[in-house]
């Protein structure tokens, strides 16, 4: 091949060095990326590759739709109860139930402290190491790192010098023991890591104090949900029911006071350390800005968090929701989920089959076979791919398409348009975030201003949970306690043909889910998740998704130590569970899948 | 019992007294689980107030214990008199499958039930058919209830008790999980219930119809006869 | 100089004393002799961390989520002080060639001696490859690295007993470690739930790091410490299950009393899980507590016993879907009729009968 443009305007030109990384690890579930390398080692082509799937959409057939919450639920344990979330309201809008009020601002707390557990663990335990350097940090004098810490963060408590000092000799000994756990074949030596040792030791230091303060993050869902991971939901409301003088009540004084310690206690620790990590680091990577692809062109966000229950119009969104197209941030598109022309999925790269092979479905009408054959010019044999070929199918991961366009999905998808719409308080924080960098807007379409979006949107995400805190205290202090509608709990009391679809914003990006129900049962069951969209592999048209549009022209310093290629692939936090959990294996499901 | 057949018109004493005992206790016991076994899987509406104040789930589910107990002392008590009693105690444990005359037997019952011979055979105990009927859904219906029944109250008592030991170790796993246990258990009720009604019905029916006396035998003990034919053998 | 267990213990502000004394508390706990407490002690204080390899299958991730939320101990110091994590690939630096060539590292060095934990599970369908790993089927790898271990961790309901996606009509054939073809012949010892509590994972590693030995289990494979008892039998509301009182729908007087979620589905009295004891994060909560029922995450096939808000369980075969009192009133109905007409039928014969007789 020699160099093609792709419609969406990307050079590829596949006749370099091809490197594989596979696994990719520090992301959720299986996944395989193939590029080619010029002379200079930048890379001129990319090919992302959903490497599994477990057929959850196929399970789902038959059953009771108000159980479908906690098999979705199970797409994904890192962003748990986001798809449970989606399939209640799918559920409720097929069958036209309105949530209690309090029900709504649980939720919301819910997905709100996902939001911010997701983006602070994967920024310290998925995404640090692909610019902290864990070894270097040794070589820090505590003193220096101390100075830095309190430039950086000055009201982190925990900035002395033999605060430092303790954490280092620990890592010290955890890596002269010659047992390096997780550290372990690290590219330490790659030019690529940037950081002076103090920088490396604060961010180590701050991966090992995330990794103890995520786990309080997620109590409140366990207050709400029961447990965490995976959480309880319900259809019509929330299972937690609230009386604040019955002793018997899951919620009460003490439950609310919990959520409320824990919320402020998150708040402070995105206040203090992760956000001025994310800029401290990024100020030594500011000269490494690749990694944009389609951010500066086609981003989406269907919105998410709802003031008022029950009201899913863009107004009462607090996540913005719109669609960018072309770049042009002066135009915010309206998007209509139900719109059978707008989203559109389509398969001819991917492992599955339509009856028409080009044509796109919107997923009320998806059709899902899978379809496992390997291209003419692959390397290797059907059960060891050596080198995938990408003008064949090669991955597990459909390709969904906005009105024929791919689109980035995403906390910097969402900052964007929240940008773009003028939203106060995310231009506040972007335009704090550019002058403390000193970079100019661009800046912001790249690896870095999606890591940093996250941070930013954890911030936002942290306090706004203490606004629907302060919302349910109100509410119940009104006089209103309720916490779910069971109207229509009763499948008897349904019409035995409905269809429905609910959204979230979850941390990855878009969520939708699209349910039919017929005579009380999932006739049909799709979602389409963030990590479809940004991790698709090419369309009928040649497209690429951005995954691989973010990754070209990016220098990759040491060919044989790829740490560009994780650094931007993992800026997407990319969710290979949730991407590829579709479909039905043989012809026979078809008929019974495919929806008229 | 050769000698029955010739003193033809003569009753015969085919249920001795412990039988009869354990028919009826047999009797209560299955009434009694049957109706706590179905609440125990719909229970009655809820009650208000403390739970100090009641303990109706916990009677609901005594009463179903001892019951279960009864029944399984009086199914022990039954095998050992299949051993010692008379020669109609043995028959609903081991029906004749292996003599074809069993099976004429059979089939001619199956044809007086469908209407189509004008008359019944005459027994000294069971029809042929209502052995088959006892041996499968009785003796083998309990069984089952006894093994999912001690599996499940195994749970209960826990770890290292003798009900956990020798029931829930290997039910669970082999029906899948104790879900499942308690799933085909409640249908084993249904199976009973079921039998019951057709057991309670036919033996008002057969009391009427057929050539000997049944329900008063369950009292009294004595088969009476009608006329004065021979009986059949199985 | 590592790390030991003994480092870990003194930082944790435990005294040389006491660690003395829990080891001759261990040494009578493994049916050793006092004596032995000094050669626990040395081993304590010098024992290398036992390398762990955490393997990923068709799985969502939730187990290793649970796990970073453990309390106690902290996930931090079970990575950084207890054991080894040098393979998983959730969380590790390295990845492709240089993450693949721990495991063959791991093999070289540590053959027989580390630990297999299996998160998710292999599918055999298309020849293993709906999960691949570095080109090949996931299942290759895990059969291949069990061969080479001391033990294997089946983490969560997915390697315990198939979980969702082996749900009807498990598309990819989806299976659960030990009914894999080829895997070895090493113990195995199943941790389920979905995911399992963070601190039951926590305290399954530490057990057998502390006492040198794997946990007893039942004859199903799971430790007994934490899976001998139903959430039902130490459940805060069992008392409103003795008196009768239930919620009978979300949200009612029953719900905001507290009362039992029997009747609403909960699977707390056929699940064996340490819910109801250790809770849930640090011992804060638990399904039942936040008023949801237990849907039995960590039974084998739970998903496949009917809707979770449903006290009996649907039984699916022959076209029909229907629970134990549907199926049993049917038939109680149908017999009845069938009574009903036949002894119709009788009297009907037996007066014609009696005509004919006179």
């Amino acid at each position: 091949m020699a160099i093609i443009e792709t419609p969406n305007g990307f050079n590829l030109d596949d006749s370099g060095r091809r490197i594989v990384v596979d696994p990719v690890t520090r992301i959720e579930g299986h996944m395989r990326c193939e590029v080619n390398l010029d002379e200079d080692n930048f890379i001129r082509n990319a090919v992302s590759t959903g490497t599994m799937w477990r057929g959850l959409e196929v399970i789902l057939k038959d059953r009771d739709p108000r159980d479908a919450w906690a098999f979705v639920q199970r797409i994904c344990g890192v962003c748990t109860g986001t798809h449970a979330l989606t399939s209640v309201r799918a559920v409720e809008d097929a069958l036209n139930i309105d949530i209690p009020e309090n029900a709504n601002s649980i939720r919301n707390i819910m997905q709100l402290s996902l939001q911010v557990h997701d983006h602070l663990v994967h920024f310290y335990h998925l995404h640090a190491l692909d610019w902290v350097n864990p070894v270097n940090a040794l070589k820090a004098d505590p003193r220096a790192t101390s100075e830095l810490q309190q430039k950086v963060s000055p009201s982190h408590a925990k900035s002395s010098p033999g605060y430092f000092r303790d954490i280092q000799t620990r890592i010290r000994r955890f890596i002269e023991s010659g047992q390096l756990g997780p550290f372990k074949n690290g590219y330490w030596t790659n030019p690529a890591y940037l950081l002076p040792p103090e920088a490396d030791l604060m961010a180590l230091t701050h991966y090992l104090e995330a990794l103890d303060f995520q786990k309080e993050i997620m109590t409140v869902r366990t207050i709400f949900g029961g447990k965490d991971t995976h959480p309880n939901w319900l259809v019509g409301g929330v299972p937690c029911a609230i009386d604040m003088d019955s002793p018997g009540a899951p919620i009460n004084m003490e439950r609310l006071n919990y959520v409320r310690s824990i919320t402020e206690r998150t708040i402070q620790f995105v206040k203090n350390v992760y956000v001025p990590d994310v800029i401290a680091i990024g100020g030594f990577y500011k000269s490494w800005l690749y990694g944009g692809g389609l951010a500066s062109q086609n981003v989406m966000s269907y919105g998410d968090i709802p003031d008022r229950a029950n009201d899913y119009s863009t107004e009462n969104l607090m996540m913005p929701r719109g669609a960018i197209i072309n770049g042009n941030l002066d135009e915010v598109h309206e998007i209509d989920l139900r719109d059978p022309d707008e989203i559109q999925e389509f398969v001819p790269h991917s492992w599955y089959k339509y009856p028409d092979g080009a044509k796109g479905l919107h997923p009320w009408d998806g059709i899902t076979e899978a379809q496992y054959e390997l291209g003419p010019n692959l390397i290797g044999t059907k059960t060891n791919i050596e080198r995938i070929d990408e003008g064949g199918k090669y991955s597990w991961i459909k390709a969904p398409r906005w009105k024929g366009h791919a689109m980035e999905v995403g906390p910097l998808a969402r900052y964007i348009i929240g940008y773009a719409k003028g939203d106060e308080y995310i231009t506040d924080q972007i335009n704090s975030t550019l002058r403390a960098l000193d970079v100019p807007l661009p800046a912001l379409f790249s690896t870095l201003g999606r890591t940093a979006a996250r941070a930013l949107e954890s911030q936002w995400a942290a306090e706004k949970q203490l606004y629907f805190l302060d919302k349910l205290i109100a509410n119940i202090k009104n006089g209103d306690s309720s916490t779910a509608n069971t109207e229509k709990f009763d499948p008897s009391t349904w019409p035995s043909e409905i269809k429905g679809m609910g959204f979230t914003e979850a941390p990855r990006g878009a969520l939708g889910h699209w349910i039919k129900i017929k005579d009380t049962k999932i006739e049909n069951y799709q979602c389409v998740v963030p990590t479809t969209w940004n991790g698709s592999p090419r369309d009928a048209e040649g497209n690429i998704g951005a995954f691989e549009a973010s990754l070209l022209d990016t220098k990759v310093e040491v060919p044989e130590e790829p740490v560009e290629i994780l650094r931007t692939l993992h800026s997407f936090d990319p969710c290979l569970a949730c991407s590829t959990h579709v479909m039905s294996p043989d012809g026979e499901e078809l008929a019974n899948v495919k929806v008229r | 019992m050769s000698d029955v057949s010739k003193t033809k018109q003569e009753a015969v004493y085919v249920y001795q007294a412990p039988i009869r005992i354990w028919h009826w206790v047999q009797a209560f016991a299955i009434l009694a689980l049957g109706i706590t076994g179905y609440l125990i899987g719909s229970p009655p509406p809820s009650l208000g107030g403390e739970a100090s104040d009641y303990y109706l789930f916990g009677w609901i589910r005594y009463i179903h214990f001892v019951a279960a107990y009864i029944t399984v002392i009086g199914f022990v008590f039954r095998i050992y008199w299949a051993f010692v009693g008379n020669s109609h105690a043995r028959e609903i444990f081991l029906p004749p499958v292996w003599r074809p005359r069993f099976w004429v037997g059979v089939w001619h019952e199956i044809l007086w039930y469908a209407m189509l011979v004008k008359e019944p055979r005459k027994y000294e105990g069971h029809n042929p058919l209502a052995v088959l009927a006892m041996h499968f859904m009785y003796v083998w219906g309990i069984t089952f209830m006894i093994i999912t029944g001690f599996s499940m109250y195994g749970e209960s008592t826990g770890f290292g008790t003798w009900q956990h030991t020798y029931f829930t170790t290997w039910v669970n796993p082999l029906f899948g999980q104790s879900q499942d246990v308690h799933t085909w258990h409640h249908i084993g009720m249904w199976v009973i219930i079921v039998f019951v009604m057709i057991h309670v019905y036919v033996a008002v029916r057969e009391d009427i119809m057929s050539r000997q006396s049944i329900i008063s035998s369950m009292i009294s003990g004595w088969r009476q006869f009608k006329d004065d034919r021979p009986a059949d053998k199985d | 100089m590592h790390e030991t267990f003994y480092d870990v213990m003194r930082r944790q502000g435990i005294t040389r004393r006491s660690f003395l004394k829990y080891c001759s508390l261990a040494a009578g706990a493994l049916g050793l002799s006092p004596a032995f407490a000094p050669q626990i002690a040395h081993a304590m204080e010098n024992k290398p961390r036992i390398p762990v390899l955490w393997l990923h299958g068709l799985e969502c991730t939730c187990c290793s989520e649970s796990f970073i939320r453990s309390a106690h101990p902290l996930a931090k110091d079970v990575i950084l002080s207890m054991i080894s994590l040098d393979y998983d690939n959730v969380i590790m630096a390295a990845a492709g060639e240089a993450a693949q060539a721990i495991i063959e590292e791991t093999i070289e060095k540590y053959d027989g001696n580390f630990i297999l934990a299996v998160e998710g599970n292999a599918p055999l369908g298309e020849d293993g490859m709906y999960c691949i790993t570095a080109g090949k089927p996931f299942v290759d790898e895990l059969t291949r690295v069990s061969q080479h271990a001391k033990a294997i961790i089946s983490w969560g309901s997915c390697a315990s007993w198939g979980c969702v996606q082996a749900a009807r009509p498990n598309p990819t054939r989806a299976t659960p470690t030990h009914k894999i073809p080829g895997i070895a012949d090493k113990p195995i010892i199943k941790v389920p739930g979905c995911p399992p509590i963070s601190e039951v994972m926590t305290a399954v590693i530490t057990y057998m790091l502390t006492f040198e030995k794997l946990p007893e289990l039942d004859n199903q494979g799971r430790p007994k410490m934490f899976y001998s008892q139903r959430i039902h039998d130490k459940c805060y509301r069992r008392g409103h299950f003795d008196a009768g009182q239930f919620v009978e729908k979300f949200d009612d007087e029953g719900a905001k009393k507290g009362y039992c979620l029997y009747k609403v589905g909960c699977k707390g009295p056929t699940t064996y899980n340490a819910c109801s004891t250790i809770r849930w994060n640090g011992g804060l909560s638990f399904p039942i507590q936040a008023g949801h029922p237990c849907i039995g995450c960590s039974e084998d096939g739970f998903w496949d016993k009917g809707g979770f808000y449903e006290r009996l369980s649907d039984i699916k075969g022959f076209g029909i879907e229907a629970n134990a009192d549907e199926i049993g009133k049917t038939a109680a109905l149908i017999v009845g009729g069938a009574v009903a007409v036949h002894a119709g039928a009788s009297v009907i014969k037996r007066i014609a009968s009696k005509g004919d007789d006179a």
